[in-house]
């Protein structure tokens, strides 16, 4: 147990270039974080919208798409990707990204991450928003169409602005199992938090301090605490925020989400 | 106050993250620049031709490999064997060099879609491999060993019977270990520095691959050592050249055949393998042909 | 075609062994989950504020942390402290101990969907506290998270693939999936198979759950 806390195991913290070394690597998860759930979001909408869409073929394909990509394991689909991406897209990608992007980004290996982040959270997100829309109140959309409203119309102003609402828990809970799995990205080559903490633990031969495993990885847990549980502060936030502003009682939070982002 | 608190705490994250983004501005130049007026100006519809239009070369090479290529985390250089070489390649070329890691899953793709210009990554040439690109000459002979920790009781390759013994997937020494030890208990990862974790703690007996990957384990943990005895299997680097390059190809094995009796080769050696191994080496003479022959 | 059924069949053993791991990893991991789960679920509605907090403190690590790291620091982390951890035990107890956040939280949903009602009436008929926890509020609140649970089972079995390609190296169906592949090239053939095996995993559960659903669950 002394171990543990032994100070002289905790001596490269403030040695060298070890700290910044893990923190550029984590900004790496963060940045991969943030892409892939913008697009994920973008997706995940136009899944949702056409597993909802009247057009039997496409809700049963979109169906479909979602069903496979949700129960399949995040960590086989970017292998999978890593591995079989045709040589030449990883090379558009590698001209296509500016020069001002971070360099963690610059790899061509981080299309197969970003891809294989973005197939699997938009299929959760998809069925996600797809329960928040369903939440809805079918007397919303119906008092819609009966004052003259096409059902695209009722879709956009009145459907999909609160039921989306509803799932802004859920989706902030996706956000940070997302943040999560960025780690996983490690395992295609991908120079993140997680090599660059092994690559600290062998410093000494780079003339730096011993840094032991436990430590190190410990230190690089706290980093997703800390961040996950800011963002879990902001999801409690925006619901709070978002109770006061609809005074119409509490907000119904879609139930049994939560639990799908493990 | 709550409310400032949570904010302090978000601008923090935000600067940590607004400060790693900040310096990847002063990287390595990234090329550009006219060759220096010494190297040999090559014609431009030439692949050296097209490297000194471009003013740099791009050369694959392993990060995580010490002591052959490895990315140093104190200064974030590129460092190695094989860094140095390439570094001479480009020398003589005039240009920059640009380092980008090759692993063993992508170097021949790399080479193969333009990534890469040259390919030095600790690779071993074989009959496979030369169907899809081309070799330079052997720069390096590199020989399978097995590590252990100091205490161990394995001698070679007899003892591994029932062992647990770790190697990459994917490396050509899973082939090695079963067929030269069968009952070798074998356990696969992902890269040899998680072999090395795993042997550091004793979750496995023994590692077995190149013994310049096992060097740098040695390097990182003198608690650890080279077992005595026959090497599993001869391993001769060549440098990786896009097929079919047969001026690039010349003109790299140019090099190093310059860079082996002009004394770049011992010095190389001396300050990445010999001082930490005790042995003494003389610059490589097979031939590609004997190389390919070797190995299968 | 031919190469995809040959993939199968030549390596059938290795891939049958490979689908028994990752059942067993899960099945085990998900034992350890329910049971610590449960007690955490217990500590947060404790009437004791340190034990909430407790209780809280885990959810809140466990469910923050990613899995990968976890696995890090209980196998080659505790290893260098000393304590001889196998792959096994790490792995297993690793993702037990993560799930376990999430199925807290779970109950604690369920316990809290219980009215209080029911706990009041329970305690006016004489039931001691812990015997109204027991008797009356659990098992109603047990079959409120059929649901959330069956998706929680559905998120190990995937989470579990996780642990083969870390350096505790488990030789579950995605390693297996890896190994023949990198063999001979397949990997398409490979890696379909592997995902024919996650897929039915899921699907197992998927069905399983919406079947004792059905039966038991209480819908609100």
């Amino acid at each position: 147990m002394t171990y543990v806390f032994d100070p002289d195991n905790w001596e490269w913290l403030v040695t060298g270039n070890n700290v910044r070394f893990i923190l550029e690597g984590f900004a790496v998860n963060l940045e991969i974080a943030v892409i892939a759930m913008v697009l994920s979001l973008i997706c995940g909408l136009a899944l949702a919208l056409g597993r909802l869409s009247r057009w039997t073929p496409l809700s049963v394909a979109a169906g479909a798409w979602v069903d496979v990509f949700r129960n399949l394991p995040l960590i086989f689909l970017l292998l999978y990707l890593a591995l079989s991406i045709p040589g030449a897209w990883p090379d558009a990608y590698e001209d296509a990204i500016p020069s001002w992007f971070p360099e963690g980004l610059q790899s061509g290996r981080v299309l197969a991450a970003i891809l294989g982040l973005v197939l699997y959270n938009s299929a959760v997100l998809a069925e996600i928003m797809r329960a928040g829309i369903l939440s809805l109140d079918r007397g919303q959309s119906e008092a819609a169409r009966a004052l003259g409203m096409s059902y695209a119309q009722s879709m956009r102003l009145v459907v999909l602005p609160q039921g989306l609402r509803r799932m802004v828990p859920a989706t902030v809970s996706q956000l940070i199992t997302l943040n999560k799995d960025t780690t996983l990205v490690s395992i295609v080559a991908i120079q993140e938090v997680m090599r660059h903490g092994r690559i600290v633990t062998s410093a000494n031969f780079f003339g730096g301090v011993q840094a032991p495993v436990l430590q190190v990885f410990l230190f690089v847990g706290a980093l997703f605490i800390i961040v996950n549980l800011l963002l879990s502060r902001l999801s409690r936030r925006l619901e709070i925020h978002e109770q006061r502003r609809t005074a119409v009682g509490r907000v119904q939070r879609v139930r049994g989400l939560e639990e799908q982002a493990v | 106050m709550k409310t400032t608190r949570w904010a302090l705490l978000l601008v923090l994250v935000l600067g940590l993250f607004a400060a790693a983004c900040g310096d990847d501005e002063e990287e390595q130049p990234a090329g550009g620049g006219e060759p220096t007026a010494e190297a040999e100006q090559f014609p431009e519809d030439t692949t050296m031709g097209r490297i000194q239009a471009a003013g740099e070369i791009k050369i694959g090479v392993k990060y995580d490999v010490p002591p052959f290529g490895f990315k140093n985390p104190q200064n974030d250089q590129i460092e190695g064997f094989d860094v140095d070489l390439g570094r001479a390649i480009a020398d003589k070329l005039g240009v920059e060099p640009n380092f980008i890691e090759a692993i063993s899953d992508n170097r021949i793709p790399f080479l193969q879609d333009g990534t890469v210009d040259l390919v030095l990554s600790t690779m071993t040439i074989n009959k496979e491999r030369d169907q899809e690109i081309d070799f330079s000459e052997p720069y390096y002979i590199a020989r399978g060993r097995i590590l252990v920790p100091q205490d161990s009781d394995i001698t070679g390759i007899d003892s591994l019977a029932g062992r647990k013994v770790c190697t990459a997937l994917g490396s050509t020494y899973e082939e090695t270990i079963k067929e030269q030890a069968p009952d070798a208990d074998l356990r696969l990862v992902d890269s040899y520095s998680e072999c090395l974790e795993l042997v550091q703690n004793g979750a496995v007996d023994a590692v077995s691959t190149d013994d310049v990957i096992l060097t740098g384990m040695i390097i990182q943990d003198d608690t650890l050592k080279l077992t005595e005895g026959e090497p599993l299997t001869t391993e001769p680097y060549g440098a990786g050249i896009k097929q079919g390059d047969r001026e690039l190809k010349e003109f790299v094995d140019g090099v190093i055949e310059e860079y082996k009796s002009g004394g770049g080769w011992a010095e190389a050696y001396e300050k990445w393998v010999g001082q930490y191994t005790d042995e003494q080496q003389d610059p490589p003479t097979m031939t590609l042909q004997e190389a390919l022959e070797a190995t299968s | 075609m031919g190469d995809l059924i040959s993939v199968l069949t030549d390596n059938l053993d290795e891939w049958l062994a490979g689908f028994w791991v990752t059942l067993r990893i899960v099945a085990i991991a998900f034992a350890i989950a329910m049971v610590v789960g449960t007690l955490v679920a217990a500590l947060r509605i404790a009437p004791n504020k340190v034990l909430q907090r407790l209780g809280g403190a885990y959810v809140e690590t466990f469910r923050n942390v990613p899995l990968l790291v976890l696995l890090f620091i209980s196998f080659a982390g505790l290893r260098r402290a000393g304590f001889e951890v196998g792959p096994w035990e790490a792995g297993i107890a690793s993702l037990g101990l993560y799930t376990a956040a999430y199925v807290a939280e779970a109950l604690r949903s369920g316990v809290f969907s219980v009215s209080k009602g029911q706990i009041e009436a329970a305690l006016s008929l004489g039931y001691t506290y812990r015997h109204a926890l027991r008797r009356v509020v659990f098992p109603q609140a047990f079959r409120t998270v059929i649901s959330p649970l069956g998706s929680l089972i559905i998120a190990m079995i995937k989470n579990s693939a996780i642990i083969g390609v870390s350096l505790l190296a488990l030789d579950d169906l995605l390693k297996t999936a890896r190994v023949i592949s990198s063999r001979g090239f397949q990997t398409d053939e490979a890696f379909f198979w592997a995902a024919v095996g996650y897929l039915t995993l899921t699907g197992l559960a998927t069905v399983t759950i919406r079947f004792l659903e059905k039966r038991y669950a209480i819908h609100r």
